[in-house]
């Protein structure tokens, strides 16, 4: 029992999430590395040149040895710590949502009465609430900031674009009335077509119903994507056309629609039965003229028979 | 959950005034993520197809709305169903009912247009005509396709009137004469590929086979997954819209109440009277050669 719990645990550890994050760290490890190395060259050799200008080289490179180490240990920690970093700026704005909100409230609570807290928190929350258009507003502003994270998701963890595991850069977001529109701009391993394939993978993802994607119109480079994300349908609302807002339908006089002749054979038994339809000119005028008189009785003792 | 009361579009934000030009993208509707569809028909044409009752005359009077309220346009109509474009007969340079002859005769009249304003084009040494030159959009517009391709007629003015369209729908886009042609029937004979393809803009309303939609948007969409026989045909006005070199995109046609077309149709017409564009000033020339 003890031991399939174990071998289950340990599954899962191994799986793609580890992975990915032991391939961020030692490529983030590596990258560091370089960082220190190159930036120690060059600061070192900086640092040297310049120095030997006042001293002896030996003395000046002396000098330039530990100013090159140091320069370069900052780069080396500011690699390191990059990922951290990094999902530091992915969550900025609930972080800094959050923090307003707990000292936004704590200020709030110490400078006014208790009675003036809750009538502006209910103020605060409940106009939001109350006004629908504020409402889906706010829904919608929410859900952009929630995409962005999903869309993050799907790269990390089931749309792998190169063996460093880099992510693209997913930049903003607006909402669309059917959910909300995301800029991609991809890193090296990823393509269009690629993500073509996995979209009812990012729909589930996202929570959405479904999602296209595609080239940013006004780009024409490979690399930077548009995803529309639906949630909504709006293709069953009924459209109304803009034109009728500049047409004025008060004081417009009836246009001169009396037709010249408008035909009284209304009913089958009306027309008579050699009219074909290609030379209605000529024997319309006649049939028109006589057959109603004709047939009008014929046609309304018809009609007036199974209903009376 | 319905999209309905949200209202999707901001309609205060379509360009459309009183100065309204044909050269201005023509408003149609709306995309599946609640965009506005703009066509540049002045230089593409548009061929509308689907099954009845797929919100195909709704397209149809939102291109001749547009056009009625257009400055500097003039309005050719082919309806072999009268009631279609019927609100704007009074408007327009010519009202063609299920007379095949006066369509013949009306197309010859274009094409012969057509011709002269190429040579006219060619003596500003230019290849197409621009908003600038102040030279009037003439849309042709025809409901009905089929009527006048299969229906009326002989064989030969059938076949007479097919080659008059297809003379005027390729030579018509660079010299601002435009067509919009709809048909119920979606097929072969109706709409041959070589006629199909000199359509800039493709409108597949609901279909009830792979094949006939494949005859709108063009041969093989289907397969990909654009086919108009999965519109739901309780949602009227829903299509599939291929605009030139592109894919095909869901849109929602808008849709005009007969009440809201005639008010446009009374609206154009009393707009257009003191302008003299559609009524020609009465000649006095005939009255002068009498009297002399």
């Amino acid at each position: 029992m003890s031991k399939s719990t174990r071998g289950f645990g340990f599954g899962r550890k191994s799986g793609t999430v580890t992975v990915i994050e032991q391939k961020v760290s030692r490529s983030s490890a590596r990258n560091a590395r370089i960082a220190f190395i190159i930036t120690a060259i060059i600061v070192g050799l900086l640092a040297m040149s310049v120095a030997s200008d006042q001293m002896h080289p030996i003395l000046a490179g002396l000098l330039a040895a530990p100013i090159a180490f140091v320069a370069g240990a900052l780069l080396w920690m500011l690699f390191r710590i990059w990922p951290v970093l990094r999902i530091l700026w992915w969550w900025t704005p609930e972080i800094g949502a959050g923090l307003a909100l707990v000292y936004g409230w704590i200020t709030l609570a110490n400078t006014t009465p208790a009675p003036v807290t809750f009538a502006i928190m209910a103020i605060l929350a409940g106009v939001p609430a109350a006004v629908p258009a504020i409402r889906r507003r706010i829904t919608a502003l929410a859900w952009c900031f929630i995409v962005r994270h999903r869309l993050r998701v799907c790269f990390s963890q089931f749309i792998i674009a190169n063996k460093s595991g880099s992510l693209p850069l997913i930049l903003w977001a607006r909402p669309t009335p059917v959910g909300e529109r995301v800029w991609v701009y991809l890193r090296p391993g990823l393509s269009l077509s690629r993500l073509q394939k996995r979209l009812d993978e990012i729909a589930v993802t996202c929570h959405a119903s479904s999602v296209l994607v595609e080239l940013a119109s006004d780009s024409k480079k490979a690399a930077y994507l548009r995803f529309d994300i639906k949630r909504r349908e709006v293709l069953t609302a009924k459209v109304n056309s803009p034109l009728l807002s500049v047409i004025d339908t008060t004081n417009i006089p009836t246009a001169s629609t009396a037709p010249t002749d408008v035909p009284t054979a209304l009913d089958l038994p009306d027309v008579p039965a050699e009219s074909p339809l290609v030379t209605a000119t000529k024997s319309a005028t006649n049939g028109n003229g006589k057959k109603p008189t004709k047939a009008a009785p014929v046609a309304n003792t018809f009609d007036d028979d199974p209903w009376d | 959950m319905p999209a309905t009361a949200r209202d999707p579009l901001g309609t205060s934000r379509v360009p459309v005034a009183p100065g309204l030009s044909m050269f201005d993208p023509m408003f149609i509707g709306i995309d599946e993520f609640g965009e506005h569809v703009m066509l540049d028909v002045v230089y593409r044409n548009l061929l509308i197809a689907g099954e009845p009752g797929g919100g195909k005359s709704g397209l149809i009077n939102l291109a001749a709305s547009t056009a009625a309220l257009a400055d500097n346009t003039r309005m050719v109509l082919l309806d072999a169903k009268f009631v279609e474009l019927g609100p704007y007969r009074d408007i327009a340079d010519a009202f063609i009912g299920n007379d095949i002859e006066a369509a013949i005769s009306v197309l010859k009249r274009l094409l012969t247009v057509a011709t002269n304003r190429y040579q006219w084009i060619l003596s500003q040494r230019r290849r197409k005509v621009s908003r600038d030159d102040n030279l009037s959009v003439i849309l042709t517009i025809i409901d009905e396709l089929a009527m006048f391709s299969t229906v009326l007629g002989t064989k030969a003015q059938q076949e007479e009137f097919e080659g008059l369209l297809r003379g005027l729908v390729s030579l018509g886009r660079a010299c601002g004469m435009p067509v919009v042609a709809a048909t119920q029937r979606t097929s072969w004979d109706i709409i041959p590929a070589s006629l199909r393809d000199l359509f800039g803009y493709r409108c597949a309303f609901r279909c009830t086979t792979h094949g006939s939609s494949d005859v709108i948007l063009g041969q093989g969409w289907a397969d990909l997954g654009y086919s108009a026989t999965d519109i739901d045909p309780d949602n009227r006005g829903a299509a599939w819209l291929l605009a030139e070199g592109g894919i095909p995109r869901r849109i929602k046609a808008a849709y005009l109440t007969d009440e809201q077309i005639y008010n446009i149709a009374d609206y154009a017409a009393w707009m257009r009277r003191p302008s003299g564009i559609t009524v020609p000033a009465p000649s006095t020339t005939s009255q002068w050669e009498m009297a002399a």
